[in-house]
């Protein structure tokens, strides 16, 4: 049952991969996300070159994001403008962090920079988001009052030029923090391979304070456009891109996510956060072990010399 | 296996004789391939092909077959692990400027009984005398606008770097030694398998038939083969690297088609 993947040159085993990519798309269809951050991990846990993995599973958060964007759009929850000034962010981002993995790989510390780049943001986010969410569980639980939030935008996105009307996000700010927060996302998906909702759907709701219901919507629009220029990018800079995996994981991916998707209104939203703040804790720590634990041989070979 | 000398300077390649310069009097061995076009198939399996040989020994002292098979040499580029401040990082890249893509031997005893040392070292027979290209000093390359470090063989770790390039090769069954892969059929009629793995490299492959004799070579045949790739993996490799560009632009039309084509699926349900 095993086949052989061409550009990470190993075999695997297939079912084993559609398996993967139906439990990495059900819960991104259970989370709202596009789970290329779980996958990346398992992939490298398998075997696959962390490069291969970063590169190939960035065409599978593609396929995932199309299908979610469709569903979005047809309930007009998509704010286009947003989206595009974001994805003109993320275009940039995207050449700009393709460029770096490049030099960083020929390097040989792009699994350096994969595995920093994991510790570093997931555990960041997964520590704020159990954080978050099970202070609300808590609360709940005791009965408290929820306290009142503070409803007010950072008053430095008022100062600043390049002002927008973003009708459907019911915003009128300036282009340059949507467009900063794009190339941000880039960057993460040239390196890590994923799209960048988990930090941009935050950013979106607590910084820019977007309408909630169009943020998911232009978040996907958003990651579609860089993960496609990612994965453009890679297989035409660094030849990463490996059609054979990336086809095997879409395959159950689309399937599970759509599973994922009617299985999300059964939870509450808090307890997801919290499942979905822990798993990414625990995916960053994970990838940031390697940086610490004696490898099992010091010497590998480096790539670039054919 | 340990040794604590660096190895001397590539000796003078010895001189192979000639082909068929056959006596009834003389010890020689003559040696074919079932194929000299080896077509790998880039599946998970990879080629296996057969040499075969006979041995003409008219004297009364028992003779040893060392079958060695060499790919085409290409640099190798290294990095180390190293612990920092706790933390284990990659030293910058080393570079080998050659060193074989594929290496095995094959022989009917282990190749330390066969000869000695230094006989070993000078015919670069056997995975501890197989020669890597070194210089002198060490320097370094930009390639890629990396810069590399090329491995000197008169420094003190140039023996770990080589020995792990041979060990991650050993790893991936392109460099492997096979102390009882000759077997004899018949009376001075003998066979030893070729395994090429999946990763081989393409290209032109050498391979020797030695004869020894008392820890000396009294003998070689000297054959070549060509491997080549093919099968659909094969296809898309050479794909991916002609038209990097297309490619790219396939996989995420594909990828788009993909989740188009789920959600068209899914709503109808």
């Amino acid at each position: 049952m095993d086949i052989y993947l061409p550009i990470a040159e190993v075999s695997v085993n297939w079912p084993l991969l559609v398996l993967l990519g139906a439990t990495v798309g059900f819960v991104s269809g259970l989370f709202g996300i596009g789970g290329g951050f779980l996958m990346a991990p398992i992939l490298i846990f398998l075997g696959i070159p962390p490069s291969v993995a970063v590169a190939s599973q960035a065409s599978h958060v593609v396929a995932s994001s199309t299908s979610g964007v469709i569903a979005y759009t047809n309930q007009k929850a998509v704010d286009w403008r947003m989206g595009g000034v974001m994805a003109a962010g993320g275009v940039i981002g995207a050449f700009a962090g393709v460029e770096l993995f490049r030099y960083l790989r020929l390097l040989g510390q792009a699994d350096l920079a994969v595995a920093l780049a994991y510790l570093l943001f997931l555990g960041a986010i997964g520590t704020l988001m159990l954080y978050e969410s099970l202070g609300e569980i808590l609360r709940r639980v005791r009965g408290d009052v929820v306290p009142h939030k503070e409803r007010r935008r950072p008053l430095w996105l008022y100062g600043l030029p390049l002002k927008m009307r973003f009708p459907r996000s019911g915003l009128y700010i300036s282009a340059i923090p949507p467009f900063g927060l794009g190339v941000f996302a880039g960057v993460l998906s040239a390196i890590m391979g994923v799209g960048g909702g988990f930090i941009l759907v935050p950013a979106m709701l607590y910084v820019l304070r977007m309408r909630a219901g169009v943020v998911v919507g232009t978040s996907l629009f958003q990651i579609i456009i860089t993960t496609a220029v990612t994965t453009i990018l890679q297989a035409g800079r660094n030849q990463t891109v490996d059609i054979v995996l990336s086809t095997i994981l879409l395959l159950g991916g689309v399937v599970g996510a759509q599973y994922g998707a009617r299985w999300s209104g059964r939870f509450r939203a808090e307890e997801l956060r919290a499942v979905l703040g822990l798993i990414v804790l625990l995916v960053g720590i994970q990838m940031g072990l390697e940086l610490f634990v004696r490898p099992s041989d010091l010497f590998a070979f480096a790539p670039g010399v054919q | 296996m340990m040794q604590a000398l660096p190895p001397p300077p590539p000796a003078v390649e010895a001189l192979a004789p000639e082909r068929s310069v056959a006596t009834t009097e003389e010890v020689r061995v003559a040696a074919a391939l079932t194929d000299a076009r080896v077509m790998v198939d880039s599946s998970f399996r990879g080629a296996s092909i057969v040499l075969f040989g006979a041995v003409f020994n008219p004297t009364d002292d028992p003779a040893d077959v060392v079958v060695v098979v060499r790919g085409p040499d290409a640099p190798v580029r290294l990095v180390k692990k190293t612990r920092n401040t706790g933390v284990w990082l990659n030293s910058r890249p080393v570079l080998f400027e050659g060193a074989p893509g594929f290496y095995m031997t094959a022989s009917t005893r282990p190749l330390s009984d066969i000869a000695d040392f230094g006989q070993l070292r000078r015919l670069g027979v056997g995975l501890d005398h197989l020669r890597i290209n070194a210089p002198q000093e060490s320097r370094t390359v930009t390639r890629y606008g990396v810069r590399d470090v090329v491995v000197s063989r008169l420094e003190d770790d140039y023996l770990d770097w080589r020995r792990a390039v041979i060990r991650l090769r050993e790893g991936a069954a392109l460099y492997n030694s096979d102390p009882e892969g000759v077997e004899f059929v018949d009376r001075g009629l003998f066979r030893a398998e070729v395994e090429l793995p999946a990763v081989a490299p393409t290209g032109e492959y050498f391979a020797e038939v030695w004869l020894f004799q008392q820890g000396e070579p009294v003998s070689v045949s000297n054959l070549t083969l060509t491997v080549e790739k093919v099968g659909i993996e094969r296809d898309i490799f050479e794909f991916a690297h002609r038209r990097p560009w297309t490619y790219g632009l396939l996989c995420v039309l594909l990828a788009m088609f993909t989740g188009w084509a789920a959600s068209r699926v899914f709503r109808r349900h």
